[in-house]
């Protein structure tokens, strides 16, 4: 079973140092591609918000009522009668979505198995959903990063912000609170200390924002392949285990990762968050799918 | 014997005690464990190892490493496959020797080992004793260098050595030496009392090895010239060998004249035949089988192999209805098997002159009178120059008055005939011992009825080579001249003896041909001059011996003569080789013509047999080193594997590694010594090889050629030159050339262009000697060079030498040049198609050399052209032909002339046709003129 962890270089996708941010850049561009192409494939309109206010569609008529300013009259439908009456528009009001990716060194792994790795894959969605959510008239940041916007151009944006970003690489979203009624998109391995991540999103959510958050795993470490004599590196640390008989530990591993997972999800559900979880021998498609219908029904 | 393996430093071997001490490190230090990054690492970090024993060193691999281990111990004690021989025990070594030529083949091989067996003894310290078969002399031990240096200088013979005097010696010096060990190299052959040899030494020495060779020598005996194809019996002692051979016939000079393969199949004897026309057959002087050297396998042909030819020639009238009838059908039957039979055409006017047109050995006349005339003549000719005459008696002879017989015949009616003068036929009486035909035995139930009689004279007893019971001579000889003149006194037929029926018959005539052709040393031999002096007369010396291996040489002085009647195989005082005169050369061969190999059984022997072959020992240390590399490869691609690194490398890197690890150990693996000696053509034969295209075109058309200078502007001239003449050739006269060609005379065949046309150019270096050489021989087979100076303008009457001019003086330096004189007006070249005066070309002012012709004789004084015998092999101009010559496709002009003009170019062109036919015609021009006269001539 062959699995491995990104170079430095593949793996500086939120880089520090100026090498690693022109290295992302250069990746940025087809990274861009595969989340535009991917989010082409879904339609995401703008929602009305069933009152009236700044809008463009119609939303009905009122009579005039005085001190008003005298532009707002329609002088079209007023000219039927002898009323004045003000058009009213529908309110369309844009919502606000964060979206956080883990750039931290645990994303940055390959198996043979997988299309692509966990990071990459990361990307590929959190720009695929911004890119999305910007054509449906909503407004998108990076969390701790840049501020909510809705321009077109959002995925170059974003891409660019990344660039730039230092001291980002957490594995844990930063604390920085959310605005009520907004909301945040948390994409992430989650290989942390369910305590730790529950912190965060207490921070994160104190103010009432909702949100997703999106477990993005590689095959190999769910199925635990392994067998015979095998050494495991850590990716954060220089730690290495050694199993004589790696078939062995199948069995504890894939109970400790349920737990594990479970525990995760039960923090982000306490804090109002839904679950989701994205292999990456999957399409990406397929999770920026449920991603989006998760975001509407949200909505 | 167990295996012939032996170790250079066997304490070595002492290292495979270490391989458990490998076995348990390689056990308990498992390869490197697959490393897989894993980022749910935390997770498992409380994941207590339940088992921390790493996995065990796969079986195969701990087997693999330990034979890596186990080769390298074993290079390491270095070991040799077919050690050299050991010596055995500490006494002094004893080396015989067989040398005679059934050793020749395996020479090298017999005194490597010997010398080997020796060295092996001093090496030990033990002095060594040497003796060879074919001189014995008193053994005395010495130190091996001695022995060695005798060794060397020993060579094979070409006899077979008789053992009894060596075996003395040997039992002399083991009755000293108790403890000594005798070495024997047999040749195997159990000629001479091998066994009786070996065990006489087992019995007298301490221990006894023999070596023998296991590749049989082959031999030839006993070649036969036999009816349509030379035969000889290829002899060998056993399976062992090579099967299959070819026979070679040489003649006198050496030459191969014919194969012949033989194959032994289960056999121990085969047959060659060398089929060839008779005449070549005689030619043939030596049979040797191809690639062997030895004595043996070589067989001598002399004079006696000579197939004769035998006409004969009968008096009666052909019968061929009733062919048992006719006189000459019992002669033809009894000579065909060993001699080839000319019988003249039924319609020959003179059937004796057309045999010996024929050059016939022998001629046979069978019952035939002969007259005085012309005839009668040629046959004392032919008796005189060496032929044999056999005449049979009858009712022709006896009536006619004919002289050509060897005694004084009875006649007029004197012949005794008829069952009436006699009451039983007479019988033959044995043969007189100064008889050829002594040693036949005579038939009781060959019978003589009739017969012609000889007058009774002095010299009639020893004329008499047969004769009957009452002593009348039946066969007579006499030697006229060179020759031989038999007569039988009976005829050829069964009319008046039965004596053609009886296998006596053709022996008789056998031994008489077999003496045709024969130069008798002693011409009165046969005139009864005592046996005495015949046999001194008739001892042969020693002319050319054969060696050892088969090749010719002088005699050596121990070499005795033999008699001429001397008929076996060669000894040591006989060697074999031609003996006599050396236009009557007699062959003695190494074997009898019924001789054969047995081979020797040495079984059941209180001996040590070994083989020769064996002696090549093999250095195994590469081959082991070389398995070890290749075996730790194959361990390290494991490691990798097992590592898990091996799947990452991609599918192609993993077939190249191994293409690349299987082609190091062939490098390594050591190279079979034949596939250095990789067949060596001989260069200079193969380079000699097909003509090639441009040749074959140019055999086929006549063309005209030019040598490419290197000058472009030169040969671009000569080209378009040469190309108008070619098609004014073909407009004008009969001749159709091909297209012109531009040859380099150092590299291309010249022979196909009769006139070659040469610019000078002076600024180019000279062509290699070889171009000039070449040119010689082209002009010696009759080709014409044309050299053009093209110096006209700056070349100056008795002025220097223009550059041009010392250019062509330094390419023929050294060439045979004919005289040369400037073209006379009366000379043939200006009269072969047009009528002209001078060789125009761009100029007109250069003179024209040509072959200087024979001096004027008077008779030709006004004759309008002369030549000489041949075409001049060399024309200097200096005009620059073709220049003038050369027009472009359309026919125009390519180059100004000098001083110019169509008529100009017109006289070059038709000075160009004038030398064109003058080399192809030769002086026939020169001929034409005399048609009047001959035309006069034949008018009256």
């Amino acid at each position: 079973m062959a699995a491995r962890f990104l170079t430095e270089a593949e793996r500086r996708a939120a880089p520090e140092g100026r090498q690693a941010a022109l290295d992302l850049a250069r990746r940025a561009p087809a990274l861009i591609v595969a989340a535009k192409q991917i989010a082409a494939s879904l339609v995401h309109g703008v929602h009305g918000r069933r009152r009236a206010g700044l809008g463009e569609t119609f939303w009905q008529y009122r009579q005039f009522m005085s001190g008003e300013a005298a532009q707002r009259v329609d002088w079209r439908r007023s000219a039927r009668d002898d009323r004045l009456y003000v058009r009213e528009r529908e309110w369309e009001a844009a919502h606000t979505v964060w979206i956080w990716m883990d750039l931290s060194p645990s994303m940055a792994f390959v198996s043979d198995l997988a299309q692509q790795s966990k990071v990459e894959r990361a990307l590929v969605l959190g720009l695929a959903c911004a890119d999305l959510l910007v054509r449906g008239g909503e407004r998108v940041g990076l969390l701790g990063l840049t501020r909510a916007r809705a321009s077109r151009d959002i995925v170059e944006h974003l891409a660019e912000a990344l660039l730039h970003a230092r001291g980002a690489d957490g594995d844990l979203p930063p604390a920085q609170p959310v605005g009520p009624r907004e909301r945040c998109l948390l994409i992430s391995d989650f290989l942390v200390a369910p305590d730790a991540l529950a912190e965060r999103l207490a921070a994160l959510t104190g103010r009432g924002a909702t949100g997703h958050l999106l477990t993005v795993a590689d095959p190999i470490e769910e199925s635990f392949p392994f067998s015979g004599h095998v050494e495991f590196l850590d990716s954060d640390s220089p730690q290495i285990m050694r199993a004589a008989r790696a078939q062995d530990w199948r069995q504890a591993y894939a109970q400790r990762l349920a737990t594990h997972r479970a525990a995760i999800a039960e923090t982000a559900r306490a804090h109002g968050l839904n679950v989701a979880m994205h292999r990456t021998d999957r399409p990406a498609s397929e999770a920026l799918l449920a991603l989006r219908t998760r975001l509407e029904e949200a909505a | 014997m167990g295996l012939p393996l032996a170790f250079l430093a066997p304490w070595a071997l002492a290292g495979l005690v270490v391989l458990p001490l490998v076995w348990l490190i390689v056990r308990i230090t498992p390869p490197r464990p697959q490393r897989i990054p894993f980022p749910p690492f935390r997770l498992m970090r409380d994941l207590a190892p339940k088992d921390e024993t790493p996995a065990r060193t796969p079986p195969w691999l701990i087997a693999l490493r330990l034979a890596i281990a186990a080769l390298a111990v074993l290079a390491m004690a270095g070991p040799i496959w077919n050690p050299p021989p050991a010596g055995v025990g500490a006494g002094p070594l004893l080396v015989l020797m067989d040398d005679g030529w059934p050793t020749a083949s395996s020479w090298d091989k017999r005194v490597a080992y010997a010398a080997g067996a020796m060295e092996g003894a001093a090496r030990r310290g033990a002095p060594v004793a040497f003796a060879a078969a074919s001189t014995p002399r008193a053994l005395a031990l010495s130190d091996a260098a001695a022995a060695l240096e005798q060794l060397r200088a020993l060579k094979p013979q070409a006899y077979l050595p008789q053992r009894a005097a060596l075996l003395d010696q040997a039992r002399a010096f083991l009755g000293q030496h108790k403890d000594a060990h005798v070495l024997w190299l047999a040749d195997g052959l159990e000629a001479n009392g091998a066994r009786d040899f070996a065990t006489a030494l087992a019995n007298a020495a301490g221990g006894l090895d023999i070596v023998t060779d296991d590749r049989a020598p082959r031999a030839l005996a006993g070649a036969q010239n036999e009816a349509g194809a030379l035969s000889v019996r290829v002899l060998r002692m056993g399976p062992g060998g090579a099967q299959h051979g070819v026979v070679r016939a040489y003649d006198r000079k050496g030459l191969s004249l014919a194969d012949a393969p033989f194959d032994f199949g289960a056999a121990n004897e085969t047959k060659a035949r060398i089929e060839l026309p008779v005449e070549l057959r005689n030619e043939v002087s030596r049979l040797d089988i191809a690639g062997e050297r030895s004595a043996g396998a070589v067989s001598l042909i002399d004079d006696r192999w000579k197939r004769r030819t035998v006409g004969v020639v009968s008096g009666a009238s052909a019968d061929v209805s009733q062919p048992l009838l006719a006189p000459n059908y019992y002669v033809v039957k009894a000579i065909a098997p060993f001699a080839d039979v000319r019988q003249p055409r039924i319609d020959a006017v003179d059937p004796i002159g057309q045999l010996l047109d024929d050059h016939v050995n022998v001629l046979v006349l069978a019952d035939l009178g002969l007259a005085p005339g012309e005839t009668r003549e040629r046959l004392e000719k032919y008796l005189q120059d060496g032929g044999v005459i056999v005449r049979f008696a009858g009712t022709r002879l006896a009536a006619s008055d004919d002289d050509l017989t060897p005694v004084r015949l009875r006649r007029g009616g004197r012949v005794l005939g008829g069952a009436l003068s006699w009451e039983t036929p007479k019988k033959l009486a044995p043969f007189d011992k100064a008889s050829p035909f002594f040693g036949l035995a005579t038939p009781d139930e060959a019978t003589v009825s009739r017969q012609v009689l000889a007058e009774p004279e002095p010299g009639l007893p020893s004329r008499t080579w047969a004769q009957l019971a009452d002593s009348t001579p039946l066969v007579t000889a006499e030697r006229r001249g060179r020759g031989l003149l038999v007569l039988f006194h009976m005829t050829a037929d069964t009319t008046w003896s039965n004596l053609p029926l009886s296998g006596l018959f053709p022996e008789m005539l056998r031994r008489i041909v077999d003496m045709a052709g024969q130069n008798v040393a002693a011409p009165d031999a046969l005139s009864g001059a005592g046996e005495e002096s015949r046999a001194r007369a008739q001892t042969l010396a020693p002319q050319k011996l054969l060696d050892g291996f088969g090749a010719l040489g002088s005699p050596s002085a121990t070499a005795k003569p033999i008699a001429a009647d001397y008929a076996g195989a060669g000894d040591a005082a006989h060697p074999p080789g031609y003996y006599g005169a050396p236009d009557a050369l007699m062959a003695v061969n190494a074997l009898a013509p019924d001789a054969t190999l047995t081979s020797a059984d040495f079984s059941g022997l209180k001996a040590q047999r070994l083989a020769l072959e064996a002696a090549e020992p093999i250095d195994l240390r590469a081959p082991l080193l070389a398995l070890a590399f290749a075996l730790f490869v194959i361990d390290a691609f494991a490691s990798l594997w097992l590592g898990g690194a091996l799947p990452r490398l991609s599918r192609r890197a993993a077939t190249s590694a191994i293409v690349i690890a299987c082609g190091a150990l062939l490098l390594v693996a050591p190279r079979d010594a034949h596939a250095q000696k990789a067949p060596q053509a001989a260069p200079a034969q193969t380079q000699k090889a097909q003509p090639t295209r441009r040749d074959i075109e140019a055999a086929l058309t006549t063309r005209l050629a030019y040598v490419v200078t290197g000058d472009a502007r030169a040969d671009a001239a000569s080209k378009a030159g040469l190309e108008t003449l070619s098609r004014v050739l073909a407009q004008r006269t009969s001749l159709q050339p091909g297209a012109p060609v531009g040859v380099d005379p150092a590299r291309d065949e010249l022979v196909f262009y009769p006139l070659i046309y040469w610019p000078i150019v002076a600024s180019r270096p000279q062509p290699p000697r070889e171009a000039a050489l070449k040119i010689a021989a082209f002009m010696k087979q009759g080709g014409t060079v044309v050299f053009d100076t093209r110096d006209a303008q700056s070349a100056r009457a008795n002025g220097a030498a223009t550059p041009e001019q010392r250019w062509l003086r330094q390419l023929l330096e050294g060439v045979d040049i004919p005289g040369l004189e400037p073209v006379p007006r009366d000379h043939v070249v200006t009269k072969t198609f047009y009528l002209i005066d001078e060789f125009y070309g761009r100029t007109t002012t250069g003179r024209t050399w040509i072959e200087a012709l024979p001096p004027e004789t008077p008779g030709e004084a006004n004759r309008p052209a002369r030549a000489g015998d041949g075409v001049s092999p060399i024309i200097i101009v200096s005009n620059d032909l073709a220049a003038a010559w050369a027009s472009d496709a359309n026919g125009e002009p390519m180059y100004p002339l000098e001083p110019g003009g169509a008529r100009q170019r017109e006289l070059a062109l038709r000075g160009g046709v004038n030398l064109v036919m003058y080399t192809l015609t030769g002086n026939y021009k020169a001929d034409q003129v005399h048609v009047r006269d001959l035309l006069q001539r034949l008018g009256h």
